[in-house]
């Protein structure tokens, strides 16, 4: 996948994909778009940075702390806030290839949450386990490239 | 050319700067639109904008809203970063004082051409601007007559402020840019020239006569 792939965020706006089962069991390699964080090469900075270690590093401090406010937010049924947590971390999600949770994101973004708590409660607890595995994913990719 | 970056989520905030840098610009990142605002404030601020219309305190409407408001010399050019697809949000925020907007996910060739555009747009108004400069400028040299003079009615002289009579040529010189050339008309030379030439001549000829 090409870097303008990536900024054009097609994980973001496809339409979701069939329901995933909250608990289902994914592989590793489903987790993050490597191919799609990889394409950052081309920013990569004069200056001898990796761009994409610095974008994980950024993405590893984030995400965790806007879905602490979702979680935050469903629990006093703040859905107006949840919502807009849930925008945040899809974005970023995208951007940086982690798709599943970018995924959970869309579905969370949808559902009608006055209506189904259960249901979203299903899908935190599939966010949650979905960006356990992309961290795992993420930190390796990170360790491989501070080699 | 400089620009200002608002963006509440850090990696796009991140990959946004990565870009702008890469095509030459100075960018300045915030991450509220409150950072965004302070800087947009300052003396020598940046004279492009982009800014994410969903951010926490002052959103992107707002922020487009205060800076439109502002009494800037050169108003920076705006490009609104908006996640919804819908008319209604663009409509807003080109009424809130926005002069383009980019849906996310933008294409970063898109992002790069619009940029151009704002860049071609502030160049245009910083030489209009100049140009504008100039001419305040050159206008405070430029004088003029205006008013009543009060003038001889024989001699045809002007009563100056110093309650002095100039000659007109004199005084319209010293209130004006005119400088005078000087020659005849053809009534005054009818009228005048003439009758002291032939005047002349007479007495010229009188002069060279015998016993004179």
């Amino acid at each position: 996948m090409s870097f303008e792939q990536i900024i054009n965020g097609e994980n973001q706006e496809t339409p979701p994909l069939a329901p995933v089962p909250a608990r289902v069991i994914r592989t590793t390699s489903d987790a993050v778009d490597m191919e799609l964080l990889k394409a950052f090469e081309e920013l990569q900075s004069d200056d001898g940075s990796d761009l994409i270690v610095e974008l994980i590093d950024l993405y590893l401090k984030d995400a965790p702390q806007r879905m602490l406010a979702i979680r935050e937010a469903a629990l006093e049924n703040e859905w107006g806030l949840l919502k807009r947590a849930v925008h945040n971390l899809k974005g970023s999600s995208a951007n940086l290839g982690v798709r599943l949770v970018a995924e959970t994101c869309i579905k969370l973004e949808r559902i009608e949450c006055e209506h189904s708590t259960e249901g979203v409660r299903k899908l935190l607890q599939q966010m949650d386990d979905e960006f356990a595995r992309a961290s795992e994913v993420l930190l390796s990719e990170r360790q491989r490239r501070l080699q | 050319m400089r620009v200002v970056i608002a963006e509440d989520d850090a990696v796009s905030r991140r990959i946004l700067e990565t870009l702008l840098r890469k095509w030459g610009h100075e960018v300045t990142t915030t991450q509220d639109g409150e950072a965004a605002w302070n800087v947009l404030r300052e003396p020598g601020a940046p004279s492009l904008a982009i800014l994410d219309i969903l951010m926490p305190g002052i959103d992107g409407l707002e922020l487009c809203r205060r800076v439109r408001q502002s009494p800037n010399n050169i108003p920076p050019y705006i490009i609104l970063l908006t996640a919804n697809h819908g008319v209604p949000e663009i409509v807003k925020g080109i009424e809130a004082g926005a002069n383009d907007y980019l849906i996310k996910p933008y294409d970063s060739d898109e992002l790069r051409a619009r940029v151009q555009v704002g860049v071609r747009m502030v160049e245009l108004q910083t030489s209009l601007a100049e140009r504008v400069k100039e001419l305040e400028v050159a206008l405070t040299h430029v004088k003029k007559l205006e008013g009543i003079l009060p003038i001889c009615s024989y001699c045809k002289k002007i009563r100056n402020d110093l309650d002095s009579w100039q000659h007109v040529e004199s005084y319209v010189a010293a209130h004006s840019q005119v400088e005078f050339s000087h020659g005849i008309c053809p009534a005054c030379f009818e009228n005048t020239v003439k009758p002291q030439l032939e005047s002349f001549q007479i007495s010229q000829a009188l002069a060279l006569e015998p016993g004179n």
